[in-house]
C-alpha cells in the first residue's frame, strides 16, 4: 500500500504566484487602492501573457473604466490572454484582440458587436472557445475555466475593499467567487470611495485592489419598452397567450423577454386579464429584470414577487419604494443576482417566453443571423425543459400527455413571433442561418438558441401551435405551418388539414379562443407611453432622457 | 462620442458641386490646391458638360470631400473615423492622413482614365431595391453567361444592391429581378462596369501606380470598401484603394463596423445626401446627417451638442 510513489511538489503554486503578482504591486498602490493614473501600469504588473482574465461585462453594466484601461496595456508585456465574458459589447472588448492583447475568447453574448466578431474570426484574430449561456458560463468559471484575474464593476467601495453594487449587483459576486477562492486578483472599477457603506454585497476580503474609475461605469437600459411603440398586431398576440397560454396552464410563475410582444402582456394584465376575471390567479411570481412595463400590473396588485437579474435604469426609486415586491437590502435598493435569477428562471418557473428571429419547420430558432456572430445570453437556459425538475406545478403537470404511471411534467416554452419581421424578411424559414454561420466559424454545434422539441407552444399572427400536444413529428410541423402565415413553410402546409388540428386542439385561432381581432386595439393596454408609466409609478420611476418626450 | 464622416462615391456628383461648396476660407484654400496640382481651374470640372466625363466626376467628388472634412475639423468637429464610397476612399484616406492630398488628386485622376477607357461601350451598372444578397446572386449564377457577364457590384444596404456587366445581361437580370418582387430594378446612369472582375486591369495599373506613392499609418480606423475591415495599417489602406473597383462594395457592413466601433454620430460629405439616408436606415437610433442639407454651421452645433451630452 504504501509503496505508491508520492510526488514531491509544491501545494501551493497559485498561492505563491498570486503573492508574487501582488508584491510587485506594492510600489504602485496605496494599500487596496490602485491610483487611477496608475491603473494601465498596475494592469502591466498583475497580468501575465496568456493568463485567463474575467472582464465583466454582460448586457447592463460593464467594467468599461477596466476595459478602456486594459486595452491601453503595452501587448509586448501582456498578449495572448484568454478572455472570459458574458457578453462582447463595447468597441474595446475586441480592439484588446486586434492589439494582440488577447487571443481567445468565451463567452455568451456579442449582439452589438457581432460583425467585428465574425470578421475577426474568420482573420484569425481570435478564437472561440465556445459560446455558453450565462449559466453554463458561471459554471465553468468553477470547473475549467478558473480566471487568474477578474476586472469587476462596483457603485462604491470603503477602504477595506468592501464593495455597494446597489441595484446592480449582477454577476459581480460570482465572477469575483470563482476568482478570489482559487488565488486569482480581483480588481474592482468603483465610481466613489465612501467611508461607510449604504450594505456591502461583497465582503471586502474577496477583494484584492480597488480603483476608483474616471467615469461612472456604463449601464444599458435594456429593458425599457416604450408602449407607443406596441402594435395591434403585438396586442392581438398578447391577448391569445393570455387566454390561451397563460390562463389555460393556470401560469403562476414566469420569465418575460425584453421584446415588445412581451411588454404587451404585462400591459394588458390590468385591462384585458383583469376582465377575465384572472387577477390573483396568474402570472403571480416572476424571474425578471424591473420591466417598466411591469409598472402597471404591480399597481393593481397582480404581481407577488419579483426576482431580477439586474437592475434598470430610472426604475431605482420605484423599487425601493415596492419592497414587497421586489428582493432589497437594508438600505432599501434592490439586490439582484444575475447567477441566482437565471436559477430560478431555469428551474422554479412555470414558463418562459421569447421571441425570435428565424425558425425551422421543426420549431429550432436562432437569431444568429448570416455574417454575424452573436451568441445568445440566457435565453437557452431559461427556454428549455429542464429535465432536473422534480417539483410539480398545475402548469408543469398540464404538459403531461400520456398516462404512463413515471410521466413527468414539462416546463412551458413559447415563442412569440410574427410571421414576417422588419424588412420583409420571413421568420419561418427552409433552414436556420445559424447552420451556415456554425459551419463557417468552424463551431462544434449550430448555435442554436432554443431547440424545437423543448418548444411546447408557438403564438404567432394567425394563432397558437400546442406542440406539446403533437404525437410525432409530422403533427408537430403540420400544427407550426398552419400558423407560418405566407411564409415559404406556411405556403407548403395543406389548409384543409388546419380544420382537423383545430378540432384535436393542436393548433387555436384567434375566434377558438373567443378573441376577436377587431378587439385587439392599442386603447387596452394599461400605458400607451412612457409617460403614463411614469403616472402609473406616482412619478417615482424616472425614464432616461432618451425616452422622455414630454 | 464617436464621430464617422463618410465620404460619396459617383452618382452623387451634381452641377456646379463644387461652386455651391459652403463658403469657407479652408474650402476656398483646397480649391486653389486642387488647381495647383491639376494645373487647371478645379472650378472648370464642375459644369454639366465636364461630368459628363468619370474622371471629372470622380476628382470633382474628391475635392468636393476633401475640403468640407477640412473645414469641419477647422471648426472643431474632428473625425474618430472614416469611410468612403468607392471613390469616396480617397477623401476618407485623406482625410485619415494616410494619404496626402497631392498624391489622392493624382491617383483618383489616373483612376478615373483607366475605368473611362477600360470599357468604351456596351457596358454599365443597374441597381435592384427590395431582394436580398443571396437571392440575387442565386438568379445572376443561374444565368450567367460568358458573352453577357453580371455581377454583384455595390451591396449599399441589405436589400439595396447595384449589378455591373454587359448592358444586354444586366437588362435581363433587372427584368427577372422585377419577376421575383424587386420593388425597383433599373439602369444607373454610368457606362462603366465598375466594382466587379471586369475592372480587373484597372486595379493592377492603379497598384502599380500607387508603388511609388507613400503612404502613412491613418491616424483613425478607415472602414474598407472590399472587406468592411476596419483598417490601421497603410499597406492595407493601399489594397483596398487599388481592389475596390474591381471588387463590391461592401458599403453596409463597413458603416455597421463603423457602428460597432462606437459611431454616434454619421456626417456625409457634400454633394448630396445618399449615404445619410443609408445609415438613417441602418441605424434609426443613431444620428446621421449630411453638410449638403444641413450645412456646416448646424452640423458643428449638433456634433457640440452631442459631444457635451455623452459622458465618453
Amino acid at each position: 500500500m504504501n509503496r505508491i510513489h508520492r510526488s514531491k511538489r509544491s501545494w501551493t503554486t497559485r498561492r505563491d504566484a498570486k503573492a508574487k503578482r501582488m508584491a510587485k504591486l506594492e510600489r504602485v498602490v496605496n494599500g487596496k487602492i490602485i491610483p487611477t493614473d496608475k491603473i494601465v501600469e498596475a494592469l502591466e504588473a498583475v497580468i501575465a501573457p496568456g493568463d485567463r482574465v474575467v472582464l465583466e461585462g454582460n448586457n447592463q453594466k460593464q467594467a468599461s473604466f477596466l476595459s478602456k484601461a486594459l486595452s491601453k496595456v503595452n501587448p509586448e508585456k501582456v498578449n495572448g490572454l484568454h478572455m472570459i465574458m458574458s457578453s462582447v459589447s463595447r468597441p474595446e472588448h475586441l480592439d484588446i484582440f486586434e492589439k494582440g492583447i488577447a487571443r481567445k475568447i468565451d463567452f455568451s453574448y456579442a449582439g452589438p458587436q457581432s460583425l467585428r466578431m465574425s470578421q475577426m474570426l474568420e482573420d484569425g484574430k481570435l478564437i472561440i472557445g465556445e459560446i455558453h449561456t450565462y449559466l453554463e458560463l458561471y459554471g465553468r468559471l468553477f470547473i475549467d475555466l478558473t480566471p487568474s484575474v477578474a476586472l469587476v464593476a462596483a457603485d462604491k467601495a470603503d477602504r477595506s475593499g468592501n464593495l455597494y453594487t446597489g441595484p446592480n449587483t449582477e454577476e459581480t459576486p460570482t465572477l469575483v467567487e470563482a476568482t478570489a477562492f482559487r488565488d486569482g486578483i480581483v480588481i474592482a472599477q468603483v465610481n466613489e470611495l465612501a467611508d461607510e457603506l449604504p450594505r456591502v454585497d461583497i465582503p471586502g476580503s474577496w477583494i484584492d485592489f480597488i480603483v476608483i474609475a474616471d467615469q461612472p461605469y456604463e449601464l444599458e437600459p435594456l429593458f425599457t419598452r416604450d408602449p407607443r411603440l406596441i402594435t395591434e398586431i403585438q396586442i392581438l398576440m398578447a391577448m391569445m397567450t393570455i387566454r390561451g397560454i397563460y390562463e389555460r396552464h393556470n401560469i403562476q410563475s414566469l420569465n418575460h423577454g425584453i421584446g415588445f410582444n412581451t411588454a404587451a402582456i404585462e400591459l394588458l394584465l390590468p385591462t384585458y386579464g383583469e376582465s377575465l376575471g384572472l387577477k390573483g390567479k396568474i402570472c403571480r411570481h416572476w424571474a425578471l429584470n424591473p420591466h417598466p412595463t411591469l409598472i402597471p400590473a404591480i399597481e393593481t396588485g397582480w404581481v407577488e414577487s419579483i426576482h431580477c437579474f439586474g437592475g434598470e435604469v430610472g426604475m431605482e426609486k420605484y423599487i425601493a419604494a415596492r419592497p414587497d415586491v421586489f428582493f432589497t437590502g437594508k438600505d432599501g435598493s434592490l439586490r439582484s443576482n444575475r447567477a441566482l435569477s437565471q436559477v430560478a428562471g431555469q428551474y422554479a418557473v412555470d414558463l418562459f417566453i421569447g421571441s425570435t428571429l428565424q425558425m425551422d419547420r421543426d420549431g429550432n430558432s436562432s437569431t444568429v443571423t448570416i455574417g454575424r456572430l452573436a451568441g445568445f445570453g440566457g435565453a437557452p437556459n431559461m427556454g428549455h425543459d429542464p429535465r432536473g425538475r422534480r417539483h410539480s406545478t398545475p402548469a408543469w403537470l398540464d404538459m403531461i400527455t400520456s398516462d404512463h404511471p413515471i410521466a413527468k411534467g414539462k416546463k412551458l416554452v413559447v415563442q412569440i413571433v410574427e410571421t414576417f419581421q422588419k424588412g420583409n424578411r420571413p421568420v419561418f424559414v427552409e433552414s436556420l442561418d445559424a447552420i451556415e454561420v456554425g459551419k463557417k466559424a468552424n463551431l462544434a454545434t449550430a448555435p442554436i438558441m432554443i431547440y424545437g422539441d423543448d418548444v411546447t407552444h408557438v403564438v404567432t399572427e394567425e394563432g397558437i401551435a400546442y406542440l406539446y400536444k403533437a404525437n410525432s413529428l409530422e403533427e408537430r410541423r403540420q400544427a407550426i405551418a398552419a400558423i407560418a402565415g405566407v411564409t415559404p413553410i406556411g405556403l407548403e402546409h395543406d389548409p384543409k388539414r388546419t380544420e382537423q388540428l383545430r378540432r384535436d386542439g393542436l393548433v387555436a385561432f384567434p375566434e377558438d379562443l373567443g378573441i376577436r381581432r377587431t378587439d385587439a386595439k392599442r386603447s387596452l393596454l394599461a400605458a400607451k407611453s412612457i409617460e403614463e408609466l411614469v403616472e402609473w409609478s406616482e412619478g417615482l420611476y424616472e425614464p432616461p432622457a432618451r425616452f422622455r418626450s414630454w | 462620442m464617436s464621430i464617422a464622416f463618410l465620404f460619396p462615391g459617383q452618382g452623387s456628383q451634381q452641377p456646379n458641386m463644387l461652386h455651391h461648396l459652403p463658403q469657407h476660407p479652408v474650402i476656398e484654400k483646397t480649391l486653389h490646391e486642387a488647381s495647383k496640382v491639376l494645373k487647371d481651374d478645379i472650378l472648370r470640372w464642375d459644369s454639366a458638360k465636364a461630368l459628363q466625363s468619370t474622371v471629372a466626376v470622380q476628382v470633382a467628388l474628391l475635392v468636393a470631400g476633401v475640403a468640407v472634412a477640412r473645414a469641419l475639423q477647422a471648426e472643431g468637429v474632428r473625425p474618430d473615423m472614416v469611410a468612403g464610397h468607392s471613390v469616396g476612399a480617397f477623401g476618407a484616406a485623406v482625410t485619415a492622413n494616410a494619404l496626402t492630398f497631392r498624391d489622392a488628386i493624382s491617383l483618383v485622376k489616373l483612376r478615373g482614365e483607366l475605368m473611362e477607357s477600360a470599357y468604351p461601350h456596351g457596358y454599365g451598372m443597374g441597381v435592384v431595391v427590395g431582394i436580398e444578397e443571396r437571392q440575387l446572386a442565386r438568379l445572376i449564377a443561374n444565368h450567367f453567361t460568358n458573352e453577357n457577364p453580371v455581377y454583384i457590384a455595390n451591396l449599399n444596404s441589405p436589400k439595396q444592391i447595384t449589378i455591373s456587366g454587359s448592358i444586354r445581361g444586366i437588362e435581363k437580370i433587372l427584368a427577372l429581378a422585377r419577376e421575383e418582387g424587386a420593388s425597383k430594378a433599373e439602369f444607373l446612369n454610368v457606362r462603366v462596369p465598375s466594382h466587379c472582375v471586369l475592372m480587373k486591369s484597372v486595379s493592377s495599373q492603379l497598384r502599380n501606380a500607387m508603388e511609388m506613392i507613400p503612404f502613412q499609418p491613418p491616424q483613425i480606423p478607415y472602414a474598407a470598401n472590399r472587406t468592411a475591415r476596419p483598417l490601421r495599417d497603410p499597406e492595407a489602406i493601399k489594397e483596398d484603394l487599388a481592389l475596390s473597383v474591381s471588387h463590391p462594395v461592401r458599403w453596409h457592413e463597413a458603416i455597421c463596423v463603423l457602428f460597432e466601433l462606437g459611431a454616434q454620430l454619421f456626417i456625409e460629405m457634400p454633394p448630396k445626401n445618399v449615404l445619410t439616408n443609408l445609415a438613417q436606415q441602418a441605424f434609426p437610433c443613431r444620428r446621421s446627417i449630411s453638410v449638403a442639407d444641413s450645412g456646416i454651421r448646424t452640423v458643428c452645433v449638433v456634433a457640440q451638442r452631442m459631444k457635451e451630452n455623452s459622458n465618453c
